[in-house]
């Protein structure tokens, strides 16, 4: 069995990343199987916005785990909703706090917020955390990703945002420690908005601001501290024997490296085996056999596996449980 | 009669004071208006054209920024002035 996908330190994560159509639906959906049949409680998840799981499985999926079988659990989040449903709340939210706020034209911040760039990455990356906090509930977790350039984002946003709140957190202590000088000489600092009078915290442990910050920054520390811990996360790559998605498998080594996420295993999906020469395939059989043999050069450190190309789509439970057969192993 | 010279000596008094505190945290509460500005440009950044942090944060942190926004929009409106803001801080006519 490959142990790189079993439970090791309370639960095992796996992202099944890859280009479109390569087949990472089918691959996470068997692997979630055969961790199912050997008794671990999996949970499959897919954040792929054009969700096809529920197809792979041939059942609805919603955005609540369904069991499927004996300690199988799959959900497809829908991340337009997800999305939606978390801007309403915060426009709830920030209008009721700022109702004496007559000076700030509020939606005008909220339009620009509602449109800002890389929304539905931040969206993505809260229902992964919102996941991984009830990681305990399961042995595994699988997720089913969108195409590798999203997923490779949202993989390095805990990084990013890290040193965002880190920087963020610098200037709040500069801020409040000048506030802090002025009241040791004028008395306590107030700010007037509309009809309201405040007063201006000096300490950090009565700055909302700094409180907040301090628990984002705890929680993107907690989701980087799974989604990089060899012990908790592994990545597997799911790719076909064509130049194109070995280009973006190498691409994806090379960021996952770069923000220390644990890249252990590439499936190459669709290997056509054939006995005697067929003329017609000739020029495509030279080009997956130059593929295998650059994959073999390229990936040292990461365990390589090939899927052939079976005479039917792999569909349905027994297909699924054979295929992940392969991937996990005995 | 001397008791209203003596009041109107400690006010005199209490203005010299006031006007002695006021000066001496000028800058400070100078500087501070610009890191209040700074902070609430880091996390607005999107209107300017900077790069924005995760708007995750910025959304979270949006409903107790009301001091920030406040500074940030006087600081827009009186950024044709900024050099007169100066020029008045360092006493230069």
């Amino acid at each position: 069995m490959r142990e790189y996908l079993l439970p090791k330190k309370d639960y095992r994560v796996l992202f099944v990343i890859g280009k479109g159509g390569v087949g990472k639906t089918t691959t996470s959906a068997s692997i979630a199987v055969a961790l199912a049949e050997k008794r671990y409680k999996t949970l499959i998840v897919s954040l792929d916005p054009a969700h096809n799981l529920g197809d792979v499985f041939m059942t609805k999926l919603g955005d609540r785990p369904k069991k499927l079988a004996e300690n199988l659990y799959a959900s497809e989040l829908d991340m337009e909703k997800l999305i939606k449903g978390y801007l309403e709340h915060l426009e709830k939210n920030l209008k009721h706090t700022y109702r004496y706020l007559t000076v700030i034209n509020l939606d005008k911040y909220f339009e620009v917020l509602r449109y800002s760039p890389g929304i539905e990455e931040y969206a993505t990356l809260e229902a992964i955390r919102d996941i991984l906090m009830k990681g305990d509930e399961w042995d595994v977790i699988v997720f089913d990703t969108p195409p590798t350039g999203l997923t490779l984002r949202v993989l390095a946003l805990p990084k990013i945002s890290l040193i965002w709140a880190d920087k963020l957190i610098d200037v709040r202590r500069k801020i409040l420690e000048k506030r802090a000088a002025i009241a040791n000489i004028q008395g306590p600092l107030k700010f007037k908005a509309g009809e309201e009078e405040a007063e201006l915290p000096t300490e950090e442990s009565r700055d909302e601001v700094m409180n907040e910050l301090k628990k984002y920054r705890s929680e993107v520390q907690f989701v980087d501290g799974v989604i990089t811990d060899p012990e908790k996360t592994s990545v597997v790559a799911v790719m076909n024997p064509e130049a194109l998605p070995l280009y973006e498998t190498i691409r994806a080594r090379d960021t996952l490296k770069k923000f220390r996420v644990p890249f252990r295993l590439i499936v190459v999906n669709k290997v056509i085996n054939v006995s005697g020469e067929i003329p017609e395939l000739k020029v495509k059989l030279d080009a997956q056999k130059k593929v295998l043999e650059q994959i073999k050069g390229e990936f040292r450190g990461v365990e390589v596996l090939k899927i052939p190309m079976f005479a039917e789509e792999p569909r349905g439970m027994e297909w699924l449980k054979r295929l992940g057969g392969m991937i996990v192993g005995d | 009669m001397p008791r209203r010279i003596l009041e109107s000596i400690q006010d005199f008094l209490k203005g010299i004071e006031q006007s002695f505190r006021e000066q001496s945290t000028e800058y400070v509460e100078f500087e501070l208006r610009e890191l209040e500005n700074v902070f609430a440009l880091l996390l607005m950044g999107s209107f300017v054209g900077l790069p924005s942090p995760p708007t995750t944060l910025t959304m979270r942190l949006l409903p107790h920024m009301a001091r920030e926004l406040y500074v940030m929009q006087r600081r827009a409106e009186d950024m044709d002035d900024i050099l007169g803001e100066l020029a008045g801080l360092f006493d230069i006519t």
